[in-house]
Parts: C-alpha cells; sequence; structure tokens
C-alpha cells in the first residue's frame, strides 16, 4: 500500500515537473512549482520526515511561490520562446540524469538497517538523547545540541542569502509614488514636483494644479510608498 | 479600497491564530515536529499575508527595513552569544551543559535560546527578501 | 447500537465527500469559465471537505466511547481544521473570482456558443 502511495506521489510530481518546462505562461508555472512543493512534502510525509515536509510546505509552497510572484510582477509574466532548439542543455541533463540514474544501482537499499548511515554517530544519538538532552524529539535534539555547529552555520548562510539578495537588488533611493494631476505616477528617485509639474504642463497643457504633497503617501493606500531598491533605465 | 473588504476581514482574523501556530511550532519544537525554522518561516508568512492584503506601506509602518535587517543579524548573535555565555561559564562553545546545574535543563536551555536565535534570523531574512522584490517597481513609461 | 450508526453515518459522510470531490474535479476540468469553475473548485473545499472531516469526526467519536481517551484531541484538531477551511476556503475563491472581475474577465453566458 505503501509504495502505491509512493509511486503515485512520485508519478504527479514526474508530471508537474514536465508541465512546469513545457509551460510558457510563468504565472501559471510559478503555481505548479508551488503543487511541486506541497507534493515533494507529501512524499517527506510519507518517508517519516516530517520536519523536512513541514520546511518544505511553509517554505517551497508559501514564502518562496510569494517572492516568485513578486519578481514576475517586475519582470512579465510571459517566457520568450527561444530562438533554436536548446540541443546542448538537453545533453548535459540527459548525460547527468543518465549518470546519477547508474549511481542509484549502487545506493544501499532504502532504510536497510546495515546503511553506512546507520553505523556511525546515528546510533548513539537515537540511544542517548532521551538521555543526554531529555526532549522527545531527536531531530530537534542532533539539530541544536549535537549538531550545534552545524545549525550555527546554517544560520549564518541564511544570513548571508539576506545579505547577497540586499547587495543586489536594494541599492539606491527609492521610486517614489506620486499623486499628479488626480492620477499616480512612479518617478525616479530626486524628482522634484516642480519638474513633474513642468512636464505635465508640456505634456498636457494644463491640469498641472493639483499635485499632492511629498512623497505622495497616503495613510491607509497600500503601495503608496517604497522600500528598497530603484528601477533603472526604463525611465524615457 | 472598499471591495478588498473580505480579504481585509478575512486576514484580520487568521493573523492572530497563524502567529499562535508560530509560537506553537516553535515551543513545541522539543516535542513534535517544528522548530526555529519552520516557526521563522509561519512568522514571515503571517507578515507577508499582512503585507499582501493591507499594503507594503502598512507593513513598513509596523516593521520599517531597517528593523527587519537588524533582525537577521540579530539572530545570529543570539546562536552565536550563547555559545560565548556557554565558554563563560566554564564549558566549551555552544555546551548547553553548564547553563543550569541539571545538564538535561541546561540542555533545554541552551535550546530554547539558539532556536530563537534561528527564529529571529529566518524571520528577518525573509521578511528583507520579500521586501527587497515587493519594494521594487517600474517606473511609469 | 449507537456506535454502529455512527460508523454508518461516518462511511456515509465520507462517501458523499468523496463523491463531491469527485464532482468538483470534474467541474474544475469541464466547466466552461474561470467562475463556474470556480465555483466547483470551491464546493470540493467545503462541501467535500468538510463532510471527509465529519466523517473522520464520527470515527472519532466511535474510538471515544470505545475508551481511546487520546482521541478527544483528535476530535478538537479536526474542529479546527474544519473551522480553518470555513474560513479559507471562501476568501481564496473570492480573491480569486476577485481578480479575475478585476484584470477584465467577463462571466460566460450562454450565447457565446459558437466555439462548443
Amino acid at each position: 500500500m505503501i509504495e502505491f502511495v509512493d509511486v503515485a506521489l512520485l508519478v504527479l510530481l514526474a508530471i508537474t515537473g514536465v508541465t512546469i518546462i513545457r509551460l510558457r505562461n510563468l504565472f501559471a508555472a510559478v503555481m505548479m512549482a508551488g503543487i511541486y512543493s506541497l507534493l515533494s512534502a507529501a512524499l517527506f510525509v510519507v518517508m517519516d520526515a516530517v520536519d523536512v515536509a513541514f520546511t518544505e510546505a511553509a517554505v517551497g509552497a508559501g514564502i518562496s511561490t510569494v517572492l516568485m510572484l513578486g519578481t514576475l510582477a517586475l519582470v512579465g509574466h510571459q517566457e520568450k520562446k527561444p530562438r533554436r532548439p536548446a540541443i546542448v542543455p538537453l545533453f548535459v541533463v540527459l548525460v547527468t540524469g543518465g549518470i546519477l540514474v547508474y549511481g542509484t544501482s549502487q545506493m544501499p537499499p532504502f532504510g536497510h538497517a546495515d546503511n553506512p548511515i546507520h553505523q556511525h554517530v546515528a546510533p548513539y544519538y537515537l540511544e542517548e538523547s532521551e538521555h543526554d538532552i531529555e526532549i522527545p524529539n531527536v531531530v530537534t535534539s542532533v539539530l541544536s545540541s549535537y549538531r550545534g555547529y552545524d545549525t550555527m552555520g546554517e544560520t549564518a548562510v541564511v544570513f548571508t542569502a539576506m545579505v547577497g539578495v540586499l547587495l543586489l537588488l536594494a541599492r539606491g533611493p527609492l521610486p517614489r509614488r506620486v499623486l499628479l494631476g488626480g492620477e499616480w505616477r512612479t518617478v525616479r528617485p530626486g524628482t522634484t514636483r516642480e519638474e513633474l509639474r513642468a512636464e505635465a504642463a508640456h505634456a498636457l497643457d494644463a491640469d498641472g494644479s493639483d499635485g499632492d504633497g511629498s512623497g505622495g503617501t497616503t495613510p491607509g493606500s497600500p503601495g503608496s510608498e517604497d522600500i528598497v531598491g530603484e528601477q533603472g533605465g526604463k525611465h524615457g | 479600497m472598499d471591495d478588498l473588504v473580505v480579504l481585509r476581514v478575512g486576514t484580520k482574523i487568521l493573523i492572530p491564530f497563524i502567529l499562535l501556530f508560530a509560537l506553537y511550532v516553535q515551543f513545541h519544537g522539543d516535542y513534535g515536529p517544528g522548530g526555529g525554522f519552520q516557526a521563522g518561516v509561519i512568522f514571515a508568512a503571517a507578515y507577508v499575508l499582512y503585507a499582501l492584503v493591507f499594503g507594503i506601506g502598512n507593513a513598513l509602518r509596523v516593521m520599517p527595513a531597517k528593523v527587519v535587517y537588524a533582525c537577521g543579524a540579530v539572530g545570529v548573535m543570539i546562536f552565536v552569544g550563547t555559545g560565548f555565555v556557554t565558554m563563560g561559564l566554564g564549558g566549551v562553545f555552544l555546551d548547553y551543559n553548564v547553563l543550569a546545574h541539571e545538564p538535561s535543563h541546561g540542555q533545554h536551555y541552551g535550546i530554547i535560546a539558539v532556536e530563537l536565535g534561528v527564529l529571529v534570523t529566518v524571520f528577518g531574512v525573509m521578511v528583507a527578501i520579500f521586501y527587497a522584490f515587493a519594494g521594487r517597481r517600474r517606473l511609469d513609461p | 447500537m449507537i456506535e454502529t450508526v455512527l460508523d454508518y453515518a461516518s462511511w456515509a459522510s465520507i462517501l458523499g465527500g468523496l463523491f463531491f470531490m469527485v464532482v468538483g474535479t470534474i467541474g474544475v476540468l469541464r466547466l466552461p469559465d474561470v467562475f463556474t469553475r470556480l465555483h466547483a473548485a470551491g464546493m470540493t473545499d467545503t462541501m467535500g471537505a468538510g463532510l471527509l472531516i465529519l466523517g473522520m469526526s464520527f470515527q472519532t467519536v466511535v474510538g471515544i466511547m470505545h475508551g481511546e481517551t487520546s482521541y478527544w484531541s483528535v476530535l478538537i484538531r479536526l474542529v479546527f481544521v474544519y473551522a480553518f477551511l470555513m474560513f479559507t476556503s471562501p476568501i481564496s475563491t473570492h480573491a480569486l473570482a476577485r481578480a479575475a472581475i478585476v484584470s477584465g474577465l467577463e462571466p460566460w453566458t450562454n450565447d457565446h456558443e459558437d466555439d462548443a
């Protein structure tokens, strides 16, 4: 029975993966990626790795979907048609996949007691955790206590990820939202209202009188303010 | 704005429960699945939900970008600081046994402190990355 | 006696939930536009999952009557899951329908039958 669930989940994963490749609409691809994460979370549950499943469901299906949608809002949601068929990438993928499949033939059987992973420190952790640390969840005791250095490194890696994203994306002053002539506009940082008025007056020959206050932030209006980053090079 | 009322009311009802669940995951991590990382992600998800429904501007009033960036660093400092405290108490780095008279109690304290550090870092990093993406917008042509 | 009745009620609920799930899935695949499909998808959440949870609650009640006190926590959790579904499913359906309207989709009506 459990094999049936495994096979069903893996088949669904494969279908989802192929669908993601074939989709040209990136919004749909992002949604399929969320489904992929949810399916892998279900697979982890079947394999009794609930902690990992939890993380996968929260990060993969939750946060990363939102982040990818935020990216799509910036880059548009239609993938460009490739100009020529991607022969070399296909070759690389097929060869790598073939080597990996070949490698599985040497893998020890799944869950077998004689596997190397069950010979080293794991038996000690499983047997002594109850006595050393006295908490029931061995995953937590390994993660936080026995392997505290590793978790510290992971936390530092997560922090480094933030630093990297901020270095790439959060540079310079912010674009401003300004209410000008009755409509909101997103403008370059540093553009003064007078310049915009002059531009608007030039464009419309009228109606430059009711531009509103600096920064254009109305309390309670969503998205009326910016935090980080500027969108360079798009302004005509 | 008024046509978002269903979303807003629903979000207002849901967010406290999501935060409560995050706390449950954090403090129940010793007994069941969960821990700092998962709790941090759930916290961040609740916050991102707020930002999506009520707007980035309001979210920034709740927690400015600088606070979020600081969270990312403070969490790592809590983690490393726990290690230094154990060193100061005569153990080795991250040896929680010295935190209390009973070694297993010390382990409990140490794990709680360390998980708190992970929670704060993960929350800060997730929200900072969300701000970095959602705060950008295209200039009008 | 009462246990047998509860058992039958539980299986009836679970089968009913599965029926609504299947009908909802067929609806998502076959109905003509976003709004009607949303109706089908929302039905899998409310009726399908709702009846499944009801059936599972009957099963836990049977377990409690057999003296399994640990099933109380399962029952409470099921009630919370049901409440959560009752909040989130209509809200997400509403949000999707609203997004579809805002982005300019027109509801399907019977006179667009040229491509049917």
